[in-house]
């Protein structure tokens, strides 16, 4: 076994604020992602517009250059708002509210696509059954729509989720101490920079293969009375 | 003759789709436990005109009566008609029941949960006792053991049955049937008819979509004939199938049967 020279914890520190970012990023893609797939399906032209010209920016555009561009040109933004508002000192950034907030904007494009192929593969005789029965459009959503949809959405889903914890991996380039950059500074100090990255790529790998298991669970759960063929 | 209490009307309903008239003025009164089975060739109009019953589709112009109460309707700037009123379409879409040629069971619930799901949800019954009552709906349509079983581990007969006990479960004024056994192999459609059958001479009030003959024949108390969007025959079966009004409607038997 080899040794990490002390740099066990901050390593582990490093993968907890991974884990972090993973999770409040994914959070708010999924809420921007439900949001976009309600807006591209909506009768509303204004609101398929807004969301398809999302998905298209995002969907064109390197995510790391979409994140230096959202970080720094967030903090250029906010510093020439600021005096306008009465507001002189300089404001930086928060690099985790800037990584999250990048990170679930970029996904939530993609949980958009997600979500919207899922909807729109829910039987619509089956909906058309919830209002005949005096469902309100948002029950016929709720009871309907929503749990049929999980099942259309997982595969999907889970390749996003995938994706963004890899994703994350750019938040050091921002200053965000993951485990990417706990371990850059410790190959750094130590000289041993394969030992520090082999960890951090094991790490990787132990948390995408358990959201595996847990997604193929998941998928079970969610195909109950489906007839398997 | 006495008097009977009504609980569709439709009068001079009209319904187009862009330039495609389906429906050029529809009138029509269903009276309590009446079976109407409305007979007419593909693209006649017959499922525009049951949609438009229960509102799944809205009409052009006309007016519409549910046990007594007229729909309300309005007139967009952009001259669609809309309901007047969202909450008033889900109550009277809660007191007529549909049954859809692809049963349109929900696939994600056990039948239990499809049969208590309107009276729960949308009726407010409490869940014990709409699950009582779901458990005898299902010992009539005759699969009392499927409770537990979902939509698609059963055959279409079996189904179709679930989705008649669904209806029963929301004790509806009127029950719409849009061609029940269309979508049934030849031999599972017998199980269904017996269901309906048994329903009509309960008294049920239904309006039957269909294609079967005999059943229009035997079971329902009027019979209908629409073609392009009219009324073209309207009389008891004995009467209009002996004696068809209309040069239509002889050809039409004629190709049935
Ligand atoms: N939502 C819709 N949009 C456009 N046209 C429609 C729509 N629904 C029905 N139609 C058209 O209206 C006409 C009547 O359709 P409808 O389904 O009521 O006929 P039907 O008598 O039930 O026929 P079938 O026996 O084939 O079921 C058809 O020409 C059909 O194409
Ligand atoms: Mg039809």
């Amino acid at each position: 076994m080899f040794s990490l020279h002390g740099y066990g914890p901050s390593i582990f520190e490093g993968t907890i604020l991974t884990l972090e970012v993973s999770l409040a990023s994914l959070f708010i893609a999924m809420l921007l992602g439900i949001s976009g797939a309600l807006a591209k399906l909506s009768r509303a032209r204004s609101l398929r517009l807004v969301s398809q010209i999302y998905t298209t920016i995002i969907r064109g555009i390197p995510d790391l250059v979409l994140m230096l561009l959202i970080f720094f040109g967030g903090q250029v933004f906010i510093n020439q708002l600021g005096p306008m508002l009465g507001y002189d000192d300089y404001i930086d950034i928060n690099p985790f509210i800037a990584g999250v907030s990048t990170i679930g904007f970029i996904f939530g494009a993609y949980m958009t696509e997600t979500f919207r192929g899922a909807i729109l593969a829910v039987s619509k005789g089956q909906l058309e059954a919830g209002t005949a029965y005096g469902m309100s459009s948002f029950m016929v959503f709720r009871r309907i729509t929503l749990p049929q949809m999980v099942r259309h959405a997982l595969p999907g889903f889970g390749n996003n989720w995938l994706v963004l914890v890899k994703t994350t991996a750019l938040v050091s380039i921002i200053g965000l101490d993951d485990m990417v950059r706990k371990a850059g500074l410790a190959a750094g100090a130590t000289r041993k920079p394969f030992t520090f990255y082999l960890v951090v790529a094991i790490n990787y790998l132990l948390i995408t293969t358990l959201s595996i298991y847990i997604l193929k669970q998941l998928e079970r759960r969610y195909s109950v009375g489906v007839r398997e063929f | 003759m006495e008097e009977r209490v009504v609980s569709v009307t439709l009068d001079d309903i009209h319904k187009r789709f862009d330039a495609n008239e389906v429906l050029k003025g529809i009138s029509l009164s269903a009276h309590q436990g009446e079976v109407i089975s409305v007979l007419g060739p593909s693209g006649s109009g017959k499922s525009t005109l049951l949609r438009c019953i229960n509102l799944l589709e809205i009409p052009d112009s006309g007016r519409l009566f549910v046990s007594g109460e007229e729909v309300l309707l309005k007139k967009t700037r952009d001259k669609r008609t809309v309901p007047a009123d969202m909450k008033q379409v889900e109550r009277i879409r809660a007191k007529l029941a549909m049954v859809f040629q692809q049963f349109n069971l929900w696939s994600h619930m056990t039948i239990l949960q499809n049969v208590i799901e309107a009276p729960v949800h949308v009726l407010k019954v409490p869940r014990r006792e709409a699950i009582d009552k779901a458990r005898m709906y299902l010992e009539k349509v005759g699969i009392p053991d499927k409770l537990e079983a979902y939509p698609a581990h059963l055959s279409g007969g079996q189904q179709q049955r679930a989705a008649i006990a669904r209806a029963l479960a929301v004790e509806p004024e009127v029950i719409l049937f849009d061609e029940p056994t269309s979508a049934l192999d030849p031999e599972l459609v017998g199980e269904v008819l017996q269901v309906m059958r048994t329903l009509a001479e309960e008294g049920r009030t239904m309006i039957v979509v269909t294609h079967e003959m005999g059943f229009a024949q035997e079971v329902s108390s009027r019979v209908i004939f629409l073609d392009e969007g009219l009324v073209m025959e309207d009389g008891d079966p004995e009467t209009i199938f002996n004696n068809p009004a209309t040069d239509r409607f002889s050809a039409f038997i004629k190709a049935m049967v």
